[in-house]
Order: structure tokens, then sequence, then C-alpha cells
């Protein structure tokens, strides 16, 4: 009772905006609870269990699951996605254990051998494995690569970037502010499109690169200047004794920005480095623009089959897709809040 | 001797650079050379031929291609500054909300953030689009939010100021199959603007409220020792040092939504994404010179903008100093 009068009515104005609101969010839930749950069709399978083309319709999400995961990608070679996802988890979490012995061997596996052989995984090709034209990768599965394999390459080229722009020869710093600056303007579908025509145009005519590597490169341009500022955010936040102390050490350039500088500046990144990876996450949705099937893009595709007509499966497909890239996203910053404050209750204790 | 192995690293890197250029600029001579591609921006004077539905200025399809491209760089800003006005509006409601002592009205706030900012934005907008605006009524049965302000699922019809020989506010008029006069902002352009404002609007309340945290308790406090009332002190002194804090990470998000204008691509309203790269590209089939014109305006606004937020900036921070 205490709480609740200093809470939510401790002035006249105070309680006529709890009570209007308690009003209006018994309504809505009364609401969401009706359109949700009640109204919703559950069971039965087929276009012909949702009749009513203002319910949600799950038999829909569960007719097209294979669909959203993996896209048109052949049901019997399946089991590879599987397979490569599920060691890329099974490295994730080794890597993740503190106590875990040799992580220095488990992270070089993730980084450095994991995404090629994840690649020759996915697209076949050589040891007897069917080839699969990245044209029929779709869903879940090409979000998580898109995701995985631009955040990968965009934190090296940034790290770079960011280097560059610090560097003390006037022309590579120049260089790299120019191209961090000028891609930082331009719009993430526009940059799309451009790298789609005319990258062919930039290349040699034997060099011919698919429309999903074209799009990854697109992202990767933009990806490593928003991750190049996050680090140079990062390098400024050292003090200058860190650089001269390294100096003095006796270390070269490249030693001090390993073992020195680099550790200390992504810890101190690190939020803003998730930031954007959760953005870039959302952002892959852009790709069925450009008709490369994310999440988005299936559940799109599905919900305008003609066999599905006049079912509610685009609101079924959206709530979906939403309440995935919601439990996603929020857990991913949640996760980095808490490193966050572990980092600064660590520094904290140092100093 | 460290000074002169700097110099010529950088003549290496320059060469480098340059002759990475040159070839680039060589293979693409050569590869359109190969496809039969003329190049040139005398394009810009052809008949346009294709209809645009939301025109700021006159145009028709006998307009050249010039006129179409104003035509969608007006549509953009348009969208851009209606974007820009909501989503503050939105975003200092609930970044102010998420402080205040009403417990609803905080955690309220707090869902909403949550709630939009880890959607994907172009999900948002067909959720808009495909769903929501779809459940309108049709034009027969109207809403009618006052006698002025008619919603269905064409659009949103509004007055506006008329030059008919003289002022006259003209409000819409229902014809035979749609209204006429007023003004009109057509179903793609509202689903782009709803969407991109409530999904922005999370992140600026975000900087709002940790605007107003950045404020020391100990000038609320002596606002209040001073006689103020509660709402003088945040006029007239926690909001102009909020400011401070706001407004570096403001700038980014207005440059985000400007450059977010272009996911209208994906719902057909006609912007500069949708008409020029999109509909005149495949008309006149120069990629160069539509890219390098539709990077041009990008590049431009976004470093106008920053130059004006820059220059705001340094008002703010050079007042009361």
């Amino acid at each position: 009772m205490a709480w609740l009068a200093r809470n939510l009515f401790s002035s006249w104005m105070n309680s006529a905006v709890s009570v209007v609101l308690i009003g209006a969010m018994g309504w809505l839930a009364i609401k969401l609870f009706q359109w949700l749950i009640l109204d919703a069709q559950w069971a039965g399978s087929g276009p012909g269990a949702c009749a009513d083309a203002q319910a949600l319709c799950w038999p829909f999400v569960r007719a097209r699951w294979p669909q959203f995961l993996y896209g048109l990608y052949p049901a019997e070679e399946v089991w590879r996605i599987n397979l490569g996802l599920g060691i890329g988890l099974l490295l994730g979490v080794a890597l993740a254990i503190a106590r875990m012995p040799a992580r220095r061997w488990i992270a070089a596996l993730l980084f450095l051998a994991y995404p090629l052989l994840a690649g020759l995984l996915f697209r076949g090709g050589v040891a007897g494995l069917a080839p699969v034209e990245t044209s029929l990768w779709g869903g879940f599965f090409l979000t998580l690569v898109v995701a995985g394999s631009v955040f990968w390459v965009s934190l090296a080229a940034g790290v770079l970037l960011a280097l560059g722009r610090q560097s003390h020869l006037p022309l590579l710093r120049q260089a790299c502010a120019v191209w961090i600056e000028f891609w930082r303007a331009v719009p993430v579908l526009v940059l799309l499109f451009v790298v789609i025509i005319m990258l062919p145009l930039f290349l040699p005519s034997n060099i011919e690169i698919d429309k999903l590597g074209r799009a990854m490169i697109a992202f990767a341009i933009l990806m490593s200047t928003y991750l190049a500022e996050a680090v140079r955010g990062g390098l400024q936040s050292l003090p200058a004794g860190q650089y001269e102390a390294a100096r003095a050490l006796g270390l070269s350039w490249a030693q001090s920005r390993l073992h020195v500088v680099l550790p200390q500046a992504l810890v101190v990144a690190l939020p803003q480095i998730t930031g954007n990876f959760i953005g870039l996450f959302k952002e892959t949705t852009v790709l069925l623009v450009i008709g490369l099937f994310d999440l988005l893009g299936e559940v799109q595709r599905a919900a305008s089959d003609p066999q599905w007509l006049g079912t509610g499966t685009t609101a079924t497909g959206y709530l979906f897709v939403a309440a995935f890239f919601w439990m996603a996203c929020f857990s991913l910053s949640r996760a980095s809040a808490r490193v966050e404050r572990r980092m600064a209750r660590y520094r904290a204790g140092m100093s | 001797m460290r000074r002169n192995s700097a110099f010529w690293l950088q003549c290496l890197l320059g060469l480098g650079l340059l002759a990475l250029l040159l070839l680039v600029f060589r293979t693409t001579q050569a590869n359109l050379e190969l496809l039969g591609v003329q190049s040139g921006f005398d394009f810009l004077s052809r008949k346009a031929g294709f209809s645009i539905a939301q025109h700021l200025i006159p145009y028709s399809e006998d307009s050249p291609i010039r006129t179409a491209l104003g035509v969608a760089i007006l549509n953009t800003l348009l969208l851009a500054v209606f974007c820009i006005a909501l989503a503050s509006i939105l975003g200092l409601l609930v970044g102010v909300g998420r402080l205040s002592s009403n417990w609803l009205v905080s955690r309220l706030s707090l869902a909403y953030l949550e709630l939009f900012r880890n959607v994907p934005v172009l999900l948002q907008i067909f959720f808009w689009y495909y769903v929501a605006l779809r459940a309108l009524p049709s034009f027969q049965s109207s809403l009618f939010i006052t006698d002025y302000l008619v919603l269905n699922n064409r659009g949103l019809y509004f007055p506006f100021i008329e030059f008919s020989g003289g002022l006259s506010i003209s409000p819409p008029a229902m014809g035979r199959f749609s209204y006429e006069g007023g003004f009109y902002l057509m179903p793609e352009f509202l689903a782009l603007w709803v969407g991109l404002s409530l999904y922005n609007a999370s992140y600026i309340s975000e900087i709002v409220r940790s605007g107003f945290e950045s404020v020391p308790r100990g000038q609320l406090e002596a606002g209040a020792a001073l006689g103020l009332r509660r709402r003088a002190v945040l006029r007239r002194v926690a909001f102009p040092q909020a400011l401070r804090a706001i407004l570096p990470p403001l700038a980014t998000v207005y440059m985000n939504m400007f450059k977010a204008t272009s996911l209208a691509a994906a719902i057909a309203y006609p912007e500069i994404v949708s008409v020029f790269v999109g509909t005149v590209n495949n008309l006149v089939g120069r990629p160069v010179e539509v890219m390098a014109v539709t990077l041009a305006f990008y590049a431009g606004v976004s470093f106008l903008v920053a130059w004006l937020m820059g220059r705001w900036n340094e008002r703010v921070m050079r007042r009361g100093q």
C-alpha cells in the first residue's frame, strides 16, 4: 500500500495519470489476449485451417518452418547447415567458459579455421559434397551467415582502419579518414545497390562474385567504418603513458599494438561494438529488397503464396519474425550491459 | 632516417592508391565499352515518360528526367523532415517519461524503448504498410478524425493553403472516386513516417534520458532553492544543460533517420532510391552516372547536416560560459 501511494498516487495529477494508464493497459491487454490467444488459429494444417483472414494463423508457420530456417536449401543437404552451425556454437560456448584449457587455440580455430570450413561445408563442391548455389540459401540461416561473416571481416578491417586513422603518416591518416567519413554518409540500401550494380564493372570480366558475395561486401564496407569509429573511441581513451611505456620497453609498432594498445582499446569499445553488431543483425532484413531472402524475406515470400490467400499469414509471419528478432536483440543487449557493468567494477577495483 | 622512411612509405602508398584507382577506371571503361553502355549526363534532359504518384513541384510524364530527380529529392527531404519532427517529439516524451516519479509512466516508457528498439525497422515499416494500413476502412467509409482530417486505406487527407487568386484554405472534399483538394499523404508515406519515427524515437528517448541524468542534482536543488517552480527548473535549468549532452548523439540519430528514408524503395514510395536508382536506371541504363548522383546527394546532405548540427552544438556549448 505504501509503495502504491508513493509510486502511483503521490499527487492528484499522478493519480489521474495512473488511473488513465491502468484503464488503457487493461483494455489493451484484453484486446491483445483476444487477438493473440482466443481468435488465433492454433490447430490444424494447410490453408483450409485458417478461414478467418483477420485471425492469426499458426498452421502457416508450422507448415513453412523449414523454409523459415533454411530457405530453399535442399532438404537432404540441410544436415550440413546443422553441422556447420553446431560446430560454431560448440566452439563459441567453449570459448565463453573462462576455465577452458587452451582457450587461445579454440579462439584461433573459431576465428581463423572455422569460417573457411563452414563456408566450404555450406557451399559444397568439395570432398564429395554436392554444390548448393547461394541463391538457394535463405531464412534464419542466411541471416546468421551474413551477420556472422560480415562481422568477422569488418572487425579486422575496422581495427586496421582505426589504426590507419591514428597513423603518423599524414597521407594514410587522411585516406582512412576520407574513406570512413564518406561511407558513413551513405545508407546501407544505396551501398547495396552500388556494389551489386557497380562491382562487376570495376572488376575484370573473368572475376565473378555472386549476389550474396556482393551484398556481403557492401555490408562489410559499412560495418568496418562503424567499427573503425568504435575502435577509435577505444584507442583515444587510452592514456598516452600506455603508448610511451610500450615504446620504452622496446616493443615494435606491431608488438605494442597487438599486446598493449588493442587489448585495452577493444575492451573499452566493446559496448559500442556489440551495439553495432545488433544493428547489423537487424539490418540484414534489407537484403530482401535486392532479392536475397533472409528470415523476413522468406516470411514475406511464404506469406504471398497464393495457396494461403485470404488467411492471416502476413500478420502471423511478421509477429513471428518480430518475436525472433526481439528476443535475439534484447538478450544480446542485456548480455552486453552485464559485461559492461563487470568491466566498470573491474576497472574501479584496479585504480 | 625515420623521417626519410616515412616519406618514402607515403610515396609508395600514394602511388599504390593511384595505381589502384587507375586500374579500376580502366577496367570500368573497358567493361562499359564491352557492354555498349554510353556515358554522360545528357539523359537528365531526356523525357521521363513515367508518372510519379506524389510530387511537390509540377511534374508530368512529359517532364525531363531532371524534374523527376527534383521530385524524388523533395520527396526524400519531405519524409526526412516529417520523421525527424515526429521522432523528436515522441523521443522527448518517452525520454522524460523514463524519469517520471510515476512508476507506471517510467515502466511504460521503458517498455516502449525495449519493444521498438529491438525489432528491425524494415519489419516495422512492413507491419504498418501491409497489416495496419490495410486494416483501415476503404474510401467509402473513411474515418473522419475531424471534418478536415480524413483517413482511409488510400492515405491521409488534410486541408492545405491554396493560392488561387488569394489565399484560401481548401479542405479535402469527397470526389467520385477519392478525396480531392487539400493535401494528401500516400499510404507508403504514412507507413514510412510512422515506422521510422517510432523506431528512432526509442533511440532519441535514451539520449534524452541520459542527457537529463547528466545534469548534476545540485543544479536542480539550487534551482528549487531559488524558489523556481518544478517546471521552471526543468525548462530553465535542466534542459539547457541537458541539451549539451543531447545534441551530438541526436545529430547521429537524425543522420541515421535521413539515411533510413532509403528503405522507401522496399515499398515503392517515390524517393530518390526508388525513382532514380530503380526506375531511371532501368530506363536509361547509365549505372555509373545514376549512382554518382545518388551518392553525391546523400554525401552532400550528410555533410550539410553534420555542419549545421556542429554549428548549433557550438552555440549551445558557448551559451552560459
